[in-house]
């Protein structure tokens, strides 16, 4: 994004044309009316833009169905995936994932494997991003052309070192570098829950929302700000620590040092525990109990009341603090029951005067899926590719 | 809760004079990979199809979420929410991705569904997998790539609602790139919350994916483990010896035979 004026007609329409990418990666297919419409330009304009990226194999033009109205119908654009592919790396605690993502958003291949021990080490996860990577991009015959990757920690943004990802068990690794060394792309590193909230404004159910948070329960919990369309990022890029938000001072000791951290109430562990469930079980055997447990809403209540009182408090917080139209729960908290959702939500929204002034915060639950940071990963690639496909 | 959502206690399965399983006892648990490995012979696939309802057990039980089920045919396992996905690619080659996502299941005739709609369901089934790498659903099977194949018949195991899929072999007629895809859907299978039975022979791929690994040697259960409790080199001797350490089969001067 420029904020420079331009002039010169080169640069004029570089601008556009990056303006006219940026609407159908985010927005998909799209007639050349509803384009020149959207971006301000005239047809002229739009169909030499179009006809210049059609030439250049990036979109593709079909005529849409014939619809009800009469004249000759707009032409469709279609953004064609393959012209422009990132990789899309998404690091979790337990497991990793990676894609290739194509223009318009479309996840063209994956693979994921789960982490233990030896294999969660920095080096391991960067040789098995690296290999996997490639045996995906030969079979698929693409090559991706920019890298952007998730990581649950404290992240610098100008280089992607990672300073600390506690749940890893990593300190101090220049991801960043070491995997633009080997790609030869240009590597975008993200704290996790600032790339959630990425794909939340671009694809998900906050798309558009200028103002949003998405908060998610992973084995720590992490918070993302998009404040006025951008997002808020702290000295160097250092933000996005909500999990480490106090809220229950003589509570559990957390990691970070201080006791009573929000995460040390609302994240896995809490939850399995609120569950009765094993410290040994999986992502999955939970998203099962919180399933089975949602059909009773009286049985749902009685099980996670003190877990959504906990969960309502820090969001009450968190309200107050960046009062965001719309607040986004992703990972576990996509999957509690359907009663908890909603009183969480009144509660929020009864308690935070933020909320009431600006008339009721929107809460509810991601859409995404598992994929969201994923698919922010891959978002954060695109950024710097959409200027120069 | 967090009870298996498959329990079988004593199996036993003979081919006239042949005792392939011995006292068979082995949990599914929903939302986790269990891998079943063993060497050649060692009756996985013998295992798989008795809890399919393709062969009859002589003895054994097995419960279905707490309840004692009898499976007696692939029609049974089918009505409880048993999917098996062979290695040899069992599906309809003459036939689309729709129509082999519906085949065999029709369901009361109260609510058959038309072509739309069941092209809908297909569609829809294949985005919430994040599977996008096939072009139309009405493409025939056959012209798809070995791993689009499996990918369509894993997925026919989520559009009917399964709780427990056992795949055979899914990636053994695949190349590296293609397995990879499939196990990252087996992966995220188990992580929706459907129990996953994957019988693999690659050590590497069981321990990417699996989150318990189930041992049959000479079709006796040597051990039920934790991936994350165990070595490589360990599951490799549980399956070629049938013990590794204190794991497994107990030392033959102790054993009682
Ligand atoms: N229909 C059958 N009739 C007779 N014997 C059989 C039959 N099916 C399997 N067996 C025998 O049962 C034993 C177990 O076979 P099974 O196919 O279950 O092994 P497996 O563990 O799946 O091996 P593999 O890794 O080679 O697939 C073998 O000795 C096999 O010869
Ligand atoms: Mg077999
Ligand atoms: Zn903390």
């Amino acid at each position: 994004m420029t904020s420079t004026p331009v002039s010169r007609p080169d640069e004029v329409r570089r601008y556009n044309r990056s303006s006219l990418l940026r609407l159908l990666h985010v927005g998909g297919p799209v007639t050349r009316a509803r384009l020149a419409t959207e971006l301000g330009l005239n047809r002229s304009t739009i169909k030499t833009l179009v006809d210049g990226l059609a030439e250049a194999g990036v979109v593709e033009e079909r005529v849409p169905r014939p619809g009800r109205g009469a004249g000759r119908p707009s032409l469709l654009v279609l953004p064609q995936p393959q012209a422009a592919v990132v990789l899309a790396v998404d690091i979790q605690v337990e497991h990793v994932a990676i894609a290739l993502v194509g223009l318009g958003g479309l996840i063209l291949g994956r693979n994921s494997w789960n982490l233990h021990r030896r294999t969660r080490e920095p080096g391991e996860v960067i040789t098995h991003v690296l290999e996997s990577t490639s045996l995906l991009a030969a079979d698929l015959d693409l090559t991706p052309v920019a890298c952007g990757i998730s990581v649950p920690g404290v992240v610098r943004r100008a280089d992607g070192r990672v300073h600390e990802a506690p749940n890893l068990r990593w300190s101090d690794v220049a991801l960043g570098s070491r995997m633009s060394g080997a790609l030869d792309v240009p590597v975008v590193v993200g704290n996790d829950a600032e790339l959630g909230a990425l794909a939340e404004y671009l694809r998900g159910t906050a798309r558009g929302t200028s103002d949003l948070v998405f908060v998610s329960a992973d084995i720590g919990v992490g918070g993302g700000v998009i404040a006025q369309g951008a997002p808020l990022r702290g000295a160097s890029g250092f933000l996005g620590e909500l999990g480490h938000m106090i809220v229950h001072p003589g509570g559990r000791p957390c990691y970070c040092g201080n006791i009573g951290c929000w995460e040390t109430e609302i994240g896995e562990s809490a939850l399995r525990t609120a569950l009765s469930l094993p410290a040994t079980s999986p992502r999955g055997a939970i998203i099962v109990e919180l399933r089975e447990l949602g059909a009773d809403p009286v049985a749902s209540v009685k099980v996670l009341g003190e877990f959504a009182e906990w969960l309502t408090l820090g969001l009450v917080n968190v309200v107050n603090l960046f009062g965001p139209e719309q607040v986004v729960l992703g990972d576990l908290f996509a999957a509690l029951p359907p009663v908890i959702l909603e009183q969480v939500s009144d509660e929020v929204r009864k308690r935070s005067m933020v909320s009431r002034a600006v008339g009721g915060v929107r809460i509810g639950k991601s859409s995404l899926g598992a994929d969201v940071k994923l698919l922010g990963a891959a978002e954060a690639a695109f950024e710097g590719v959409l200027d120069s496909v | 809760m967090s009870e298996p959502i498959l329990h079988i206690t004593g199996l036993n399965k003979t081919f006239g004079p042949v005792h392939v399983l011995h006292d068979i006892d082995l949990d599914v648990r929903a939302g986790e990979v269990t891998a079943l490995v063993g060497d050649n012979g060692a009756g996985k696939s013998t295992l798989v199809k008795c809890i399919a309802g393709i062969h009859g057990a002589d003895s054994g039980t097995v419960e279905f979420q707490g309840k004692p089920v009898h499976i007696r045919s692939p029609k049974d396992a089918a009505e409880l929410g048993i999917e098996v996905v062979y290695q040899d690619l069992a599906l309809a080659d003459n036939l689309d991705i729709v129509q082999n996502m519906f085949l065999g299941r029709e369901r009361g005739s109260s609510w058959l569904l038309d072509e739309a709609s069941m092209e809908k369901a297909a569609r829809e089934t294949l985005a919430s997998l994040s599977v996008r790498t096939v072009k139309s659903v009405r493409t025939p099977v056959s012209a798809l790539s070995g791993g689009q194949r499996q990918t369509v018949a894993i997925a026919k195991s989520v559009l009917w609602d399964s709780k427990v899929v056992l795949l055979d072999e899914p990636t053994a007629a695949l190349g590296v790139a293609q397995t990879r895809q499939v196990l990252d859907l087996v992966r995220r299978l188990a992580e929706q919350g459907l129990g996953v039975v994957l019988i693999s022979h690659n050590m590497a791929d069981v321990f990417e994916v699996a989150d318990r690994i189930a041992v049959l040697y000479l079709g006796r259960m040597v051990a039920e483990v934790h991936t994350k409790d165990v070595t490589h080199g360990q599951v490799v001797e549980l399956i070629t010896a049938g013990r590794s350490g204190d794991i497994g089969l107990a030392r033959p001067e102790h054993a009682v035979l």
